[in-house]
This record gives structure tokens, sequence and C-alpha cells, in this order.
């Protein structure tokens, strides 16, 4: 299980979704009086959504993906198994934290969530950092961004400040990390690079590229929406660059308009998580300029839609391709991720105050789809993720080559 | 069959046309969050935010103040622009025939390019008065030499050695018009007619602000005695969504059709 740095993590972040989402459900229907985690359960769902969940996907995906990029070797197994404790101690240490004497209180999560992100970037800065061309720092700057973003949440909950903000531009950065991780993942997928070994795939064709200058304009926008929206909190200004955001992820989709190749479970996965993020600053933008709807339902749509969807994607891929096995081909993916995409239009429209009667019900039923997605990924990959490879090999490789001349250069 | 492929990828590239205004469309808004700032800094009777002024400009066409009188300006941009258009295009194409002719009106069309519209209008008005005739003639004199211009630069350019290659081959009179001169003098007549046409509201406006009585100038006018911001500047939106319109949906792609023959190998 410990031998490639995305098989702990995945499991931790399918099985933490299921849990949280359950907890979550039960704490939201009035189940779990005696539960009540310092600032309150909103809280704790928000954070263990974006640092327990997210976070531990992203862990997964840098400790396996950053090697890869940069040629380094992967993480070994014992330091791999330290880290996914840490990540198990911390989020056990926010759950139970309610229940231990109130001095200790949130320290040993906040210190035990802060040492995983200290030691997570340890192992990723070093070989992005030294790469000649440093074409990966994003990566290290946007979990060093998450790691202050958590810093300040804990010392917010400490000193009874406005916690959700940091929680709030913590998603932001998810969403910015979202962009640049599929960046790199998306030209082998939409041209098919991917599986350009397995016997039998279609031929590869270049016909999608991901280029720069519209990307850019994208994170700065997000960047931007993210900076001013912790500055001046719910406002019209904040508005204008969520909607700003918004017109940049479609800008962004102007690459992705490249006809067949676009229409594979894989590439639609992808596109669609874009689009989540477009119509979610959409919806926050529209709340902010005084729609009838919370931000919340815009925020739902890039955490729990744009978010969620792309990790699936990514968990899907990463974890079957470095497993050493082709991709799933099976129906039950592209009905999870359709769940996952209902999810978080139900939960959206939740947040418009049309539908403010039924919210309840809609909300059960988003958290319930939520959750089953997840939990259909886990229980079809905890097989691969948890057992030896079945080509015998060792680590993060990739099936052996059916052919095809760019073995080693394939990123994921 | 092959009409129907046609159709599609003509739809196709229209639609991503489209879909690639998205860019402009953000830092569009990446400004109107700027202006709403603004807003919030100086009050809203001296700058009223992007919200306030949208909300005044849909009161306005909601209560029929605005339509009219964009009809009236564009009328009187149209008047003008259509007269300098086709002024500047047939005359500079003429002047461009002949290296003499283009000697003698290249200081004229500089003197002219240097003439402030603002000297135009006050002469306008000691001749025509203040009726329509003054706006229409200002668009006119200050649109003309822009036109002009390109004209007279594209026929200066044109390829003599296409010419001849032509003349050899007998090519009749209409496909050396359609195929050798129209494609090069369109992509200099095309970007000078775009300035025209910003050059053309611009004039407009300010013309009607100080001579007549009605319009978007004198709309301005009027909110501006009134010290009301935010109707000038539901005005001043509305024009320059017009003009961005215009520009953006049909003359930037007809400029793209035109010019395509630069890019393309044979197209």
């Amino acid at each position: 299980m410990f031998m490639c740095g995305f098989r702990p993590f995945f499991v931790l972040a399918a099985g933490g979704a299921v849990l949280f989402m359950a907890l979550w459900l039960l704490a939201l229907g009035g189940r779990l009086p005696a539960w009540q985690p310092p600032g309150g359960i909103v809280l704790w769902h928000a954070h263990e959504l974006v640092f327990g969940f997210a976070a531990a996907a992203v862990a997964g995906f840098t400790l396996t993906a950053i090697p890869e990029f940069t040629r380094t070797a992967p993480i070994p197994p014992r330091p791999l198994a330290r880290l996914a404790l840490l990540w198990l101690a911390a989020r056990l240490a926010y759950a139970l934290a309610g229940w231990w004497p109130a001095p200790l209180g949130m320290w040993p999560a906040a210190l035990g969530s802060l040492a995983l992100w200290a030691l997570l970037l340890a192992r990723i800065a070093p070989p992005v950092w030294r790469d000649p061309e440093r074409a990966h720092l994003g990566f290290a700057w946007t979990m060093g961004a998450l790691a202050l973003l958590q810093a300040g949440f804990f010392a917010a909950l400490a000193r009874e400040g406005d916690a959700l903000a940091w929680l709030h531009a913590a998603i932001g950065v998810l969403a910015m990390l979202i962009v640049i991780a599929t960046s790199r993942v998306s030209m082998s997928v939409v041209n098919g690079y991917m599986e350009a070994g397995r016997p039998g795939a279609p031929a590869a064709r270049a016909v999608y590229l991901a280029r720069p200058p519209r990307r850019h304009l994208a994170i700065f926008a997000i960047g931007m929406c993210t900076a001013v929206e912790f500055a001046l909190g719910d406002d019209v200004v904040t508005g204008w660059t969520a909607l700003a955001a918004a017109t940049a992820m479609l800008n962004l989709l102007n690459d992705w308009h490249v006809g067949r190749p676009l229409f594979t479970r894989w590439a639609l996965m992808l596109y669609a998580s874009y689009w989540l993020i477009a119509l979610g600053y959409g919806l926050l933008g529209a709340a902010w300029l005084g729609a009838p709807l919370a931000p919340s339902a815009g925020r739902h749509l890039l955490a729990a839609g744009a978010v969620a969807l792309s990790i699936f994607a990514i968990m899907a891929m990463v974890g079957r391709i470095h497993a050493g096995l082709w991709l799933d081909r099976r129906p039950w993916l592209p009905a999870a991720a359709a769940a996952l995409a209902a999810a978080a239009l139900l939960r959206a429209w939740a947040g418009t105050w049309a539908a403010a009667s039924s919210a309840p019900l809609l909300l059960t039923a988003s958290g319930l789809l939520w959750a089953g997605a997840f939990a259909a990924y886990l229980w079809h990959a905890w097989p691969v993720l948890t057992g030896p490879r079945q080509d015998g090999r060792d680590g993060c490789a990739e099936p052996p080559e059916g052919g095809g001349p760019h073995a080693g250069e394939r990123p994921c | 069959m092959k009409v129907l492929t046609r159709l599609r990828g003509a739809l196709a590239a229209t639609l991503g046309y489209l879909w690639s205004g998205w860019g402009a469309v953000t830092s569009v808004l990446m400004f109107c969050a700027l202006w709403e700032y603004g807003a919030r800094i100086h009050g809203d009777l001296v700058l009223p935010g992007p919200v306030a002024t949208l909300r005044r400009l849909a009161e306005m066409f909601d209560s029929g103040l605005a339509v009219p009188e964009l009809a009236i300006s564009a009328r009187r941009t149209l008047y003008g622009l259509g007269l300098a258009l086709a002024a500047g295009s047939t005359l500079g194409l003429l002047a461009g025939r002949s290296l003499t002719t283009a000697m003698v009106s290249r200081p004229l069309v500089t003197l002219l390019l240097g003439m402030p519209p603002i000297a135009w209008l006050v002469l306008a008005m000691l001749w025509f008065g203040m009726g329509d005739a003054t706006p229409v003639f200002t668009v006119l004199v200050a649109c003309f030499p822009i036109v002009f211009a390109g004209a007279m630069q594209g026929a200066r350019t044109l390829d003599n050695r296409l010419r001849n290659v032509a003349r050899a081959y007998r090519l009749p009179w209409h496909m050396l018009l359609t195929d050798l001169y129209l494609p090069h003098v369109a992509s200099y007549l095309f970007p000078s007619w775009i300035t025209a046409l910003g050059t053309s509201w611009k004039v407009v406006v300010m013309a009607e602000l100080l001579t007549t009585a009605d319009g978007v100038g004198a709309a301005l006018a009027v909110s501006r005695s009134q010290l009301d911001t935010a109707t000038s500047l539901g005005w001043i939106v509305a024009v320059l969504g017009l003009l961005l319109g215009v520009e953006y949906l049909l003359l930037e792609p007809l400029k793209r059709r035109v010019e395509r023959w630069r890019s393309g190998p044979a197209a």
C-alpha cells in the first residue's frame, strides 16, 4: 500500500469524503447532539472537506506527479506511512477536540495539520526548485498558500475571529491548483497520450494544446477574486471580480474546443470541472451583485463540484495508471462523475431563495449523491490502491508498454 | 451535403469567434471591479459605480428616454460616416493611382488630420447653424482624412508585378477586381474604416453637446447641468456599448474575413 505516494492518500481522501459527509449529514439532521467540535459543525465540515479530503488528494497527487515531472526519486514507504498517519491523527484531533480538556483544545489538530504541510513541502519544493526550467513551481506556491491559510484558520479559531474567511480563500487557492494540475494532465488526456501504450488504443493525436496565456489570465482572475473577497468580504466589488473569474474560466475553455477528442469520459470530467469553476464563480458574483441566492450556492459549485470532480477524475486516472493498470472502462465511473456534478448542482439550487423551503431535503439528497460517488470509487479502487501490482513490479511505474515511442516522456 | 459541411464549418467558426470574446469580457469585468471600488471611495455624486450606472441605464431604456436619443445620434453618425467612407475611399483610391496626385494630397491630408474637430465644429456652427447638418458635417470632415489616407496607401502599395502577371494571362476585368485589387485595398481600407467609426461617435457626441437640442450629446449636456452623474455615465456606457457591439460583432469578423488571404497560404 505504501509503494507509491497516491495509494494511501487516495484511500484516505475517498474514505474521508464518505465519512465526513456522513457525519455532516447526521449532525445537520440533529442526530449527533453530543458532538460539538470547537467552532461549531459548519466550520468542521468546511475545514475537513478542504483540509482533510482535498488536502489528502493534493498530497497523493503531488507525491506521485512531482517525482515524475522532475525525474526524481519517489517517496519511500516509511516516510509515506508517517505522512498518512499524521493526516489521520490531525483529522481525529479535530473531531475529538470538543471532548478533551480545554487547554489542549485545537493545538493537536493545528500542529498535526501544519506538520503535514511542512513535511509535504519539504518533499515537493526542493525538486521543483532544482528543476532547470522550474516549470512546476506553481504546485509549491499553492501548497504553501494552503498551509498559510490553514495556519490562519487555526489562529482565527483560537482568537474567535472569522475563521470561515480563511477557508473561503483556501477554496480559491484550490481552484487555482486545479487549473495548474489539470493543465499538466489535460494534454495527455485529450490527445490520448495517456493510453498510447494500451494495445488497441486509438492513435494519439496532438489536437489540443494547454497554452499558458489564457491559463495565466484565469489563475490571475481567481487569485484576484480570492484576495478581494478576503479583504472586503461579501461586497459588490468582490462580485465583479468573481464574474471576471467566471469569464476567465470560460475563456480558458477556448483551448478545449477541439471537437471529437474532447468526447471521452476522461477529457469530459476535466472539462466539466472547469465549467463548474466558471459557474461557481458566476453564481458567487451574481449573489454578491444582489441576485436572490446565497454565496454558498456558488461556493459549493466550486468546492463540492469543481474541486471534488477534478479530484475524482485525477484519482480515477492516476490511481490506475501508476498502479500499472490501464484506465477503468466500466460504467460506474461516468455514473459516479455525473452523481458528483448533480450533487453540486442540487447543493447550489438549495442555496437559492426560491428553493429555501425544500433546502434540507436538497442538502441531504446532494450529500448522499456526493458521498455515494466517492464510496463507489473506494469500492472499485480499493483492491488496486491497497493490493500488490498485477505486473509484479514495484513503485509508481506505468503499465508495461504495448508499443509507442515516448515511453518515459508522458506526464502521468 | 457540401453546403451542409460548409454551413457547419461557418457555424463552428462563428461560435469559436464569439467564445473567444470571454477574454475581453474578463478584462471589462475587472475594470468594473476597479470602477466600483473607485465609486466606493469617491461617493455616488462624483462617481456612481457600475451597478448604479447600469441600473440607471436600464431605467432610461424602460422609460423610453434612451432609444430615441440614441437613434438620433446614430442617424447623424451614419450620415456623416457614410459620406466620409464613400468620399474618402473613392477619392483616396483615385489619388493613389497616380504618384502626382498622391504627392499633392499628402500634405493636405496631414493638414486635415491635424485640424482639431472642435475647430471644425466652430466653423460648422457658423456655416450651418444649430441643425442636423452641423454634427453630420463635423463627422464628415473628421473622418474623411483618415479614410482617404488609408485608401491612398492601399492603392499606392498595389503590387505591379502581380498586375503584370494578371495582364499577361488576360484575366477578365471582374476577376482582376475581385481577386487582385479588392483584397489588397480592403486590407488597408478596413482598419481605417474602424478608426473612422470610433472617431465618428466621439465627434457626434461632442458636436451634439455644444450645438443641438436632441441626441445623446444634448442629453449629456442636460444631465451635466443637473449634476446627475449617474445619468451621464449611463449615456456614456450606452454609447460605448454600441461602439463595442458594432466593432466586435460586425466589423472585426468582416475584417478577419477580408484579411484571411494574408495569413492563410491559399485561402
